[in-house]
């Protein structure tokens, strides 16, 4: 184990090397000012950001879950519905936004994502809906005849 | 006193979620670092394709090789997103790991995990909105930049496994993984205590002195089962996953056409039916393209050939079905007619292992001159291309002609040609 580490952590040098090297050789001083900001920005944003409103969700639901009694399966559906939803966001919105300024020419970005996204998240929350009933109807029947899940 | 528990049993538990484990960032990281690597091997054959070594040959065949690994490149990078985030949820206690630099080589960890975070981060999202032509919020050469970030990952990515190989060892199969009722095992060889990822899970451990007094008060209530907790997590990972790729890879991949609906690109979607990246606006050749004067010289030293339009239409025509593939990652099929390229360079005497300048109308572009290797020339399915799906080839598409052949990206297939000189 030692000794691929060791081979592991020298490749993993040398790499940084030539990445230090290709920027340093490819892009020019002036421009570094601008990826450091984008270091920064992106450190801070995951970092700073991103990760208290996933803890702040997180305990949000958690305390929602115990105060209405919801059960954990309950919570992982509607969690993951967030998740999707969010991300999805991620992606989207800054098409949106780069249509909005303005494009070199009609064939890029050339579809309505907004539209199609308030499409994605209409069929996201009856998708969400009905994993709930599936989920519900599934433990009351459970719960009614506990035997058949020891059969 | 009772909601100050509750509250901070929160805060705990909403840190160390059950799918907040070695095992899960053993799982989550496998599936990542793979990604890194797909890009990484199919970021760097689209570099050398673009700026190949003296001695390097590319194959022409399958046609679809440069088409599917671009797809792959932008698909997995857009994969790279949940796959991303779902590594650092985690192992996010580490964030706040105390004290928060134990050792010197703790902070060379803890510096190096930054750098690959922050260089992760950075080039997922300036490839995503290269990929929308968001250059505005790139104030740097994103080629170069991109192709540099890509050595610092996947440096950053061994350097990583080296340090973190003791746990990945332990909890790459599920049954060392996890007891009988799911709780995760407590790493059985010491671990450096550095790694935190690896702490044992709060509820194996109780803790000592006041502090740990008020912890294990604050634990008092029940944790979340675990197995249905790590079950829904990698549920919604792969979810989210689906969805992206049913939703976006349309652009990439015809199959997915139908469900592509987030995608920078359509299929079908332009002039002949065929995206368009840069325009004759763009490229400013609106006059010279259409000038009624024009020809294409064909040049091999001192003998010189000019072919009107209507005498390269005269040459035997050929029919092909050739993807037109962007670096930006989409890409579609079509059917091209023109004189092939090889039949032009024999009209002026070329030798087979020959290699060719293509010059485009284009004015200030690095890619107005470009270097068409034996491999390509040589080729029966390259063509001067002087229409395409059945019409005369647009303006925006390289009219009155371009070149097309198997294999080789967009940008590399010159569009408003001028000039075809044997090197």
């Amino acid at each position: 184990m030692r000794k691929v580490q060791i081979g592991l952590i020298v490749l993993g040098v040398a790499l940084l090397a030539v990445g230090g090297v290709v920027l340093l050789d490819d892009v020019a001083p002036k421009n570094y000012a601008a990826i450091l900001l984008w270091f920064a920005g992106a450190i801070i944003l995951h970092d700073g950001v991103a990760s208290f409103a996933v803890v702040a969700v997180g305990i949000a639901m958690r305390r929602l879950g115990r105060s209405f009694r919801v059960p954990l399966g309950a919570i992982i559906i509607v969690q993951g519905a967030i998740v999707l939803g969010a991300i999805m966001a991620l992606i989207v919105f800054p098409e949106i936004i780069k249509k909005s300024i303005g494009r070199a020419n009609p064939t890029l970005l050339p579809l309505d994502y907004g539209l199609n996204l308030a499409v994605f998240y209409a069929v996201l929350v009856v998708a969400t809906g009905a994993a709930l009933a599936v989920y519900f109807a599934v433990a009351r029947r459970q719960k009614v005849r506990p035997l058949d899940s020891h059969a | 006193m009772w909601h100050l528990q509750r509250l901070l049993h929160s805060l705990n538990s909403a840190v160390s979620a059950p799918a907040r484990n070695p095992r899960m960032a053993v799982v989550i990281g496998r599936l990542l670092g793979a990604a890194f690597l797909v890009c990484f091997a199919t970021g760097i054959y689209s570099h050398f394709i673009q700026e190949p070594l003296p001695w390097m040959v590319f194959p022409t065949r399958p046609i679809w090789l440069y088409q599917v690994s671009q797809g792959v490149h932008i698909t997995a990078g857009i994969l790279c997103f949940p796959l991303l985030f779902a590594k650092l949820y985690t192992v996010f206690p580490e964030l706040f790991s105390t004290p928060p630099v134990r050792s010197f080589r703790h902070f060379l960890e803890r510096a190096s995990i930054a750098l690959f975070v922050a260089a992760s981060l950075v080039q997922i999202a300036i490839g995503l909105l290269n990929t929308y032509q968001w250059y505005a919020l790139i104030p740097f050469p994103f080629r170069q930049t991109h192709y540099a970030l890509s050595f610092v990952i996947i440096g950053s990515l061994a350097i990583h496994i080296a340090v973190k190989l003791q746990t990945i060892a332990q909890y790459w199969s599920k049954k060392n993984s996890y007891e009988a009722d799911g709780v995760t095992l407590v790493p059985a060889v010491n671990p450096h205590v550095s790694t935190s990822p690896d702490k044992p899970p709060i509820d194996t451990q109780p803790y000592a002195g006041i502090t740990g007094r008020v912890v294990n008060w604050i634990e008092a209530t029940p944790q979340p089962a675990p197995a249905p907790s790590r079950r829904g997590f990698l549920v919604i990972v792969g979810t989210v996953s689906a969805a992206l790729v049913t939703l976006t890879a349309g652009q990439s991949f015809r199959l997915l056409d139908g469900t592509n609906v987030f995608a920078p690109r359509k299929n079908d979607v332009g002039p002949n039916s065929l995206p368009v990246n840069r325009t004759a606006k763009a490229a400013k050749v609106l006059q010279t393209a259409t000038d009624a004067g024009w020809v294409l010289t064909v040049a091999n030293g001192a003998t010189e050939k000019s072919f009107t339009r209507a005498q390269l239409l005269a040459m035997p025509q050929h029919t092909v079905e050739l993807p037109i593939a962007c670096v930006e990652g989409w890409s579609q099929m079509a059917t091209w007619r023109g004189p092939r390229l090889r039949d032009l360079a024999d009209a002026v005497g070329a030798k087979p292992g020959d290699s060719l300048r293509a010059v485009s109308l284009e004015q200030d572009s690095s890619y107005a001159r470009t270097t068409v290797f034996p491999e390509y020339v040589r080729d029966e399915l390259t063509l001067v291309a002087l229409e395409v799906n059945g019409e005369t080839l647009d303006l925006d598409h390289g009219y009155p002609a371009r070149l097309i052949a198997p294999g080789r990206p967009g940008v590399l297939q010159t569009k408003w040609l001028s000039s075809i000189e044997v090197l």
